[in-house]
Parts: C-alpha cells; structure tokens; sequence
C-alpha cells in the first residue's frame, strides 16, 4: 500500500516539475526577451537564434544557416555588407606568437589596433559601456639606482651597530632593478621611457587553458589550430573563465555593446571578430578573421618596432619557429603549466 | 487528492498567523520587491548596473552564494545527531533544519541567476538539451549537487510531513536511506562550492588546501546559529517545543566548529605573512591596505572581533547556556561569517588581478537591492515552510479523519 | 521688394556657401604616418612615409588612423602603393616569398623633391663640384640640418660620415664599400653590410616589420631599414635606443571603482627614492 501511494506523491511531483518546466521555459523565454534589448534589428534575433546548438555541433548546413542569419541581422543593424565567415581551421597550422619584449616600446597601438579590427564595445558617455581593450601593456619600471654607500648596513630587524646580522637588507623596502608590481596607466609623453620597459599581455592561446577546463557549458574551447575560442551565442555568462585565466585575458560585456556603425569592421568571423552582445566573454583569438585567410593579425601589423611575429608552429621556415631557435624564449607564469603558445624572448 | 489537500492544507496553515506574522511578511515583501525590480533592470540594461567589472569580476553575488550554500549545508548539524546518534530533542526538529536547507538552496539559485550574464541560457547547461561539462569543470559538479541536495531535502522533508499529515506510517528503508544520503551530500555541497575557488592558482587567496576545510567548519558555525535563532523565534511565538538540550547540542557544535575556523585563520595569516611572497599580496590588502588602498581592510577586523567574541562567549558554558547571551553571540557569529566568506575571502581573491591591477569594489545599489532582495525572498520561503512543518509536527496540520 | 528679395536670396547664398567651403576645408582627408612621424601640437601630422585614408572599397578604407598620435593603426589593403622589392643580394630559403616594399624613390622625388634637387645641385659640377675624394670634412651652407657635425655624424660615432653612404658621383642613388650602387628601395643592401647580424634577423623576420599574408609563400609587405630608424640620427638620444621615441596611445580607461591611479605611484613603501622610506600607512610596523 506504501508502494502505491509512493508512486502517486511520485506522479504528483512529476506533474509538479512537469509545469515548472513549462513556467522555467516561459520564464527563460521572457529573460531573454528583455535581454535581446530594445534595438529593432536585434530585437529581430530569431527564435532559432535563441535555441540554436552549441557551434562544434552543428551540421555545415546548420553553420551556413547560422551565418547567413547572422549576415542578415549585421548588415541591417550597421548599415554596411557584413560577412560571418565561418572558415575552420586550416590543416597542418598550430598558431604561435612570439613577442620581443627587448624591443617593445609600450606604445600601445597593438591595444588601439586590435580594437580598430574586432569590434570591441566601445566607450559610451553615458556610462552604459566601456571600450573594451583585450590587449594589456604593462609597465615595467627598472627601479632607482641610486644606491648609497652609507645604507647598505641599513635593514630589518637591526641597523647599523647590531651584531647579529641583518636579515632583510634595506633594498628590499626601495625597488631596485624592477618594481614588483606593474603599471598600467601610465601616460608619458614619449616612449619608451629611459627606466622602463613594458610588457604586453593578451591571450595566450594555452595548450592545457584553465578557462576551458572550467567552462560549465563547454562554449570555450581549443580549436585544432590552437586558438582558444569562445561561441558567443552559447555563453552564459557565469563568468568561471574569467576567474579561472591566469593572464587576465578576457573581458566581459558588462552592458549592451556600444559599436557606432562607422567602426565596424564588416568581415568577421563566427568565433572571431562579429559584434558580441551584452553578457557574453570575448578575448584575443589571433584574428581569427584573417589568420584563417592567411594573414597577419592585426597587433603584428601595427607595432612600429616590429617586436610581435606570428605564423605557423609546424612550419620550420615559420619567423615564430626560427625564434623559437635561435632567441631566448621564455613564457609567462610557466610554473602553472598551461603551455602557452605566446612566447617572449629578448635579442 | 491526498497530495493536493496536504498542499492546501499546508499553505493555509503557514499563512495565517497574528498581526506580528503580517508585518514580518509585509517587511519580508518589500525586499522581494526590490529583488524583482532590481533583477529586471538588471537583465534588460545589463550587468553595467553592478559595480562589478572586467578586473573584480565575481562580487557581492558570489560571496552571497557562497555564504548561503554553507548554511543550506548546516541542516547536517541536526539530521546527524538526531538519526545517527538518535538524539531524541533533535528529532523533532530535524524538519526544520530541511525547510532551512531548503531555503538557502533556494536563495543560491537566485544569486546564480542574479550573477550570471545571460541566465535567458541557462539551459545550456541541462545534460541533453545542452551540454553539461562534467566532469571537467567543478562548476558542473557544484549545480549538480545543489540541485541533489535541495531534491533530497524535499523528498525527506515533505516525506516525513506528508506521512505525518496523513497519520500513516512511514516506510523507514525508504525514509532513512534518503537521510543517509542526505548527510553525506551535505558535506558534499559546500566541499565542492569550495573546490570551485580552491582549484584556481590564478588566486593565490583561494589557492589552499584549507579552503574545503575552512568552509564546512564556517558552514557548520553559521548555520546552526541562525537554526539556533529560528528556534528561539519558534519558542516565543509557536507552542512548538524545542528542549533545551537540543539548543545546547547545536550550541556546542558551533562552538568548536567556530574554534576551528579561528584556528584555520590563524593558519592561513602565520603561512602567508611570515614569507610574505607575492602570492600574499591579497592578504597583505585585506588585511593592511596596499598602495594606499584599504577598501576591505575595516570589514576584516570587524569580522575577526565579532568571531572572537562570539568565540569567546561560546566556549564558555555559563555564557553559552544562557539563552540571554546566546541569540547575541549567535547574530556575532552569523554576521561575522557572513562579513568573512564575503569581503574577507571571495573579494580579495579578486584583488589584485592576476596580473596585479589593484581595483577596489563596493557594490552598488542594484546589487545591494537584488542581494536583499533574494534574502527576503528565502527568508519568506523559510517562514512558510518553517510554519507548515510546524503545523504539521503540532499536529495542526492534519488530514481530516474519516475521509 | 522684388529686389530686397533676390538680395536676401543673395545673401544668404553666399552665407551659405562660406559655411559650406568651411565644411568642405575641414572634409580634408584624414592622414597619418606609417613611421617615423609624430602628430604635433597644433594637430598637424609630420613624418616618414604619410598616408592619406580613402575607400579602397565602398566601406573598407585602405587604413585607419589613431587620433591621438596620427599614426596608422590599421591597413586594409596591405599593399597599397607598393611595389616589388627586388633581389636580395644573398640566396637565402626566404626568396619564395613574395616581397613588396613602400617605395623609397618616387616619395623622394614627389614629396620631399630630393631627386630634382640632387639633380640640379649635384649633376651640375658647375653648381656643386664633385668631390675629388671621401675624405669627411664639414658641410656648409647646406644639409646642415640633417647632420649637424657631419664629421661626428649620430651614426657610428665618428666611424662613418655623408659619402660613406652616398655616391659620391650620383646622389640619386647609395653606394657602398666596394663602389656598388644602391637604390633608396633597398637600403638593406648597404645597412646589411655593417649591421649584418640585424640583417640576417630582418631577412628571416625576426627584426623589423613586415605586413602582410603569414602563409608561407605569402605576399608581404617588408619595412625596409630607413622606414624605422633614420640614418642621419640612428643613436636617438637621450633612449639611445636606435629608434626615435614615439607618443603613446592612451591608456586604457579605469575601471569602475577607481577615481584616479594614485596606487600606481606608490610602490608600496611610501615612493621611490634612495634609502629607506617610511613605511606607508597602513602597515604594521616590521611587516614588511
């Protein structure tokens, strides 16, 4: 008797969570009705939009169907012919970059180019959007030098006239040959300045990324060329990435992206440089856009002391393989063994 | 239907009460009206309305859940005395640890929705209509246990009321396995919501082995005093009775986890302050300020005194049996951890980004009123349920013999 | 009436077309410099190589500009205005690729009017005499602006001076140790033999910049030497650094919750000066 009336509480709560199924998609249906903003021809995104599968899983026709859709709301909402390419990844290509960081001048065009290419959200008066930068330099300043003679019995706990020896020395309180924390603010007149140098940091493609492993939805993963990428139609905005990177490279659409049709760049790529919308991640993918055409990124065109290469790791006449032979590589924050693909080295 | 009348039944019962029950509701709803116009804002303008950005990225949201899925996890604190060591006093308020439990799970859920970017796909993360990363990413493991453990406390706590209801006897294999599970999964929950931050080097804050540990002693602290403070509530206003001994069990429990987790502070400030590496620096800010910033430096300290002197009126049995002193250090207690998960551990794991930007965050008034919000919300959740279960344990609530 | 009407009329054409050739002068194309520039003051753009943005198709310009320095920061067509570079003098595997470069020849003829000039004063022996020898000396009258002290040229220290570098028959063009000429395209030629190691760098890519397709065989556009450093004042005092220093971009904007950057200043034990500081506020004391 038990049994039976366990089965009927059980059809009750199977009819209970049947109905709150219904109302959480109802509800789910209503989010995103708000969240696809006011904007008429985003408000135009379909319903097939909303409740399209996760892109390594679509079928080519689905991809086509995707791009074309994506073409159709782009080219209406910026006023320009907008293409989605939707190019995998080339055979025989692993992606690496190597940055010269003996040459670079902190001159921070690789930041505003990257911004030019990929339709980054940019900044808006009223507060609703930030320009979004994926590329960070840091200043590095090389430290005073001005050591003195009559310190250098001076440190903690004892000074001078103590007998037991000093076990901090007085040049631990006073940055000497670089400061440990960077700057990112600075704005000089000219660069480089004499007592720093600077170091530029964006992503860095990881062989073993942490972003991914902890993506709850798996919307961010490695391509077989080596780029990590994001498809932004299937982020959800939790944010785990972000926490989990341990080069602060990615960023995240806080408000509605703010893309004034004149800054747009109409060729784009699916999992690259298409305007994201409010609430997903985005980061570097090596421009996508035109890496996959053959070209240069475009942080490798701008810089003016030609201190960033790029090109194919399985290529052996590859400029980023000839680095990796001849200069001294090193990459950043090794020890947490995610095998980054982004390389510094010095002349 | 039995099942539908035990709802009706239960409802009715929950939502009538004196003129004290109405203002408390009323209070209650005035937050759950910032929640619902504050969460509205937040998805149709976005989450620019937070004072959340790309360097302090998880803020007044995560430290909420974090806090909340600790105190979902403290029912154990009754649940496993009562069934594993039989301890009658306990018995007959285990139901009340569940509904508890429940509402914190409840409360989680909001603050997820309220964190996340774009909760219009959270269906993404549903095996089978989306992808679900498990096992790799931790958390999958922490949705997928939440959702379990609040299943399971519904499945006991209704169980055992509806049987209760209805006078029939319960099925005790099928009753106490579901317990069994539940007390294990309760451990469960907030090891894993710790895992979720510990297993990031990106955060040396968060990068420790403790974390797990630290976490189900705040949990099992936390919790049980605000069980503590429901159930002088339930003394003063219901003809519920709670035995002394059942307080002072719980009592002692906080006690000692609230001793370990003074002991797991003390820890953590002698291992990272007497080397002092780089790795300290988020230590070093919320304790000391750095760079001449020292947002979070008041809330530490605070929180710390709040601990030691509930610490302190705890362990000493004269203070902690008497039920004068007791509701204060268990609201120190409570805030103190609260202050603790939140400003003294999930924000300064944040600051400074792993590439050192030392940014400040004070949350703003959106979130302020969303985080309100979703605490009125559970508390209303809690009242309700709280006063079925006891209607029900009464006996008030009672299906009409003869039917 | 009718008159006081047409005259109104009149006047408000002309009004009009004063506003309108206003508009019209500021609708002057956008410029900047590929290298070697610097935006100045008053908002005028100076350098190297200038360019002027235009549509190379409806909506995709050929570049596109920093409004803060006047420096390009993007190329849509990467090979516009260029032409192919030439043979290198050593046979390397790198010769598959197709190399294009800015050319240095007709932006001296056309804009800085080196080549009428160098015609008219240097092909003329009644004008300018030829030189009977290269023995440095120091210049008057002209180009004194490009080398102040010619005999202490900022290049090699005294090491080499004018006529090292340029032929000393034919200022059209560069010459080199064994009497070779040498195009203003292809400076590497002369700069190589000197500078070989940063040669063998720039030939591989390693040194230097190029534009362009990645793949192998691609078609690039390779920044020849004097594009980047300026022969006449390599050294770049006071960086020093072979490269002349350049205005920044700006910096990223604060993040919410920050007012200002003060805490970038302070390295953390009250500034940077010799000695050692207070500690700052905020620390207990002996921490450290």
């Amino acid at each position: 008797m038990s049994n039976k009336q366990n089965r009927e509480k059980g059809k009750s709560r199977r009819d209970f969570l049947k109905d709150a199924g219904v109302a959480g998609a109802g509800a789910f249906a209503g989010a995103a009705a708000l969240l696809t903003g006011s904007d008429e021809a985003e408000a135009k995104t379909t319903w097939a939009e909303h409740f399209q599968k996760n892109y390594r899983l679509m079928t080519d026709a689905e991809k086509q169907e995707a791009k074309e859709r994506l073409e159709t709301r782009y080219s209406e909402e910026y006023e320009k012919k907008v293409e989605v390419g939707i190019e995998p990844a080339m055979p025989g290509v692993l992606f690496g970059y190597a940055l010269n960081i003996q040459k670079c001048i902190g001159c921070r065009r690789c930041v505003h180019a990257c911004v030019k290419e990929n339709n980054q959200s940019r900044h808006d008066e009223n507060g609703n959007a930030t320009e979004i930068q994926w590329i960070r330099v840091i200043r590095m300043e090389k430290g005073n030098f001005a050591f003195k003679n009559e310190n250098m019995d001076e440190g903690y706990p004892g000074s001078k006239g103590e007998e037991y020896g000093i076990q901090v020395g007085g040049n631990a309180h006073t940055p000497v040959g670089t400061v440990l924390e960077g700057q990112h603010y600075y704005e000089p007149q000219r660069v480089p300045e004499k007592d720093a140098f600077y170091f530029p940091i964006q992503c860095h493609q990881c062989e073993k990324p942490p972003c991914v492993k902890v993506c709850p939805v798996r919307t961010t993963y490695r391509d077989p060329d080596g780029v990590v990428v994001i498809d932004y139609n299937w982020c959800i905005g939790c944010r785990m990435c972000m926490g989990a990177c341990p080069y602060w490279a990615r960023r995240f659409n806080w408000g509605k992206p703010n893309l004034p049709k004149e800054d747009m760049n109409p060729r784009t790529h699916y999992m690259g440089n298409r305007p994201r919308m409010k609430g997903v991640v985005e980061k570097c993918h090596f421009c996508l856009q035109r890496s996959r055409k053959g070209r240069y990124t475009a942080c490798i065109e701008v810089c003016p002391v030609g201190a960033r290469k790029f090109g194919n790791l399985l290529d052996k006449n590859s400029e980023v393989r000839k680095i990796l032979d001849r200069k001294r590589v090193f990459r950043l924050k090794a020890e947490l063994n995610t095998y980054p693909k982004f390389f510094y080295f010095v002349d | 239907m039995k099942q539908i009348r035990f709802g009706i039944d239960f409802l009715t019962y929950a939502l009538k009460g004196g003129g004290k029950f109405y203002v408390w509701l009323l209070f209650l709803s005035f937050f759950i009206m910032l929640w619902v116009i504050g969460n509205i804002t937040q998805i149709t303008q976005g989450m620019i309305v937070t004072n959340l950005n790309d360097q302090v990225s998880w803020g007044l949201y995560m430290s909420n859940f974090v806090f909340l899925v600790g105190v979902a996890a403290a029912a154990v604190t009754i649940v496993f005395p009562a069934y594993v060591y039989n301890y009658k006093p306990l018995k007959d308020v285990v139901i009340i640890g569940e509904m508890l439990a429940i509402s914190a799970v409840v409360m989680c859920i909001l603050f997820v929705l309220s964190h996340m970017g774009r909760p219009d796909r959270l269906w993404h993360i549903v095996p089978g209509l989306g992808i679900m990363n498990w096992p790799n990413s931790m958390l999958t493991w922490d949705v997928a246990v939440l959702n379990g453990y609040l299943a399971l406390n519904v499945i006991c706590g209704f169980y055992y009321m509806y049987k209760k209801y209805t006078g029939e006897p319960m099925n005790k294999t099928f009753y106490m396995t579901f317990v069994y599970i539940s007390i294990v999964w309760a451990f469960s929950i907030h090891t894993v919501t710790a895992f979720l931050l510990n297993t990031m080097p990106t955060r040396p804050m968060w990068f420790h082995s403790i974390v797990p540990i630290k976490f189900i002693v705040t949990a099992f602290s936390a919790g049980p005093a605000f069980i503590i403070l429901s159930f002088f509530v339930i003394r003063k206003h219901t003809k519920l009775e709670i035995k002394d001994e059942a307080i002072n069990m719980i009592s002692t429990i906080i006690t000692f986890c609230l001793g370990i987790s003074l002991f797991l502070t003390l820890s953590e400030v002698v291992t990272e302050l007497y080397p002092s590496t780089e790795h300290s620096f988020s230590l070093k800010y919320l304790m000391f300020g750095k760079h001449g910033l020292h947002g979070l430096v008041g809330w530490f300290w605070v929180s710390l005194v709040m601990n030691i002197m509930a610490f302190i009126l705890l362990i000493n049995p004269t203070t902690r049996k008497n039920y004068n002193i007791l509701p204060f250090a268990c609201v120190l207690l409570f805030a103190g951890i609260w202050i603790e998960k939140g400003m003294a551990f999930v924000l300064p794991g944040m600051i400074p980004s792993p590439i050192g930007e030392f940014v400040e965050y004070s949350p703003s008034w959106i979130e302020i009123g969303n985080s309100l919000g979703a605490w009125g919300v559970g508390l209303t959740v809690f009242t309700i349920l709280a006063r079925g279960a006891i209607g029900v344990q009464l006996g008030e609530v009672k299906y009409p013999s003869g039917n | 009436m009718k008159k006081y009407k047409i005259s109104k009329v009149l006047f408000s054409f002309l009004v009009a077309s004063f506003l309108l050739s206003g508009i019209a002068y500021a609708a002057d194309p956008e410029v900047c410099f590929e290298s070697r520039g610097m935006k100045s003051e008053d908002g005028e753009v100076v350098g190297y190589t200038i360019r002027e943005k235009r549509d190379v198709e409806p909506g995709w310009p050929n570049i596109k500009c920093s409004s803060r320095t006047g420096g390009v920061l993007w190329w849509g067509d990467p090979f516009d205005e260029t032409e192919p570079m030439g043979e290198l003098p050593i046979e390397a595997d790198y010769t598959y690729e197709e190399a294009v470069v800015k050319p240095r020849e007709a932006h001296l003829t056309e804009v800085i009017g080196l080549f009428p000039c160098a015609d008219m004063c240097h092909g003329d022996p009644e004008v300018v005499a030829v030189p009977k020898d290269t023995t440095p000396r120091t210049l008057v009258d002209m180009h004194t602006e490009k080398a102040e002290k010619p005999t202490d040229l900022k290049h090699g220290r005294g090491a080499i001076w004018c006529l090292d570098c340029h032929s000393r028959t034919n200022r059209n063009k560069l010459i080199d140790h064994r009497g070779n000429e040498i195009s203003f395209n292809q400076p590497m030629k002369l700069c190589g033999k000197c500078h070989g190691q940063i040669y063998r760098d720039w030939r591989d890519g390693i040194h230097g910049k190029r534009i362009g397709m990645w793949v192998p065989g691609g078609k690039k556009r390779w920044w020849v030497c004097t594009e980047c450093h300026d022969p006449h004042n390599v050294q770049q005092a006071p960086g020093n650094r072979g490269f002349a220093q350049l205005q920044p971009e700006p910096a990223p904007e604060l993040p919410k919750g920050m007012l200002n950057t003060d805490h970038e200043q302070e390295h953390g034990h009250g500034g940077g000066g010799g000695g050692h500081a207070a500690p700052a506020a905020g620390h207990a004391p002996g921490l450290h």
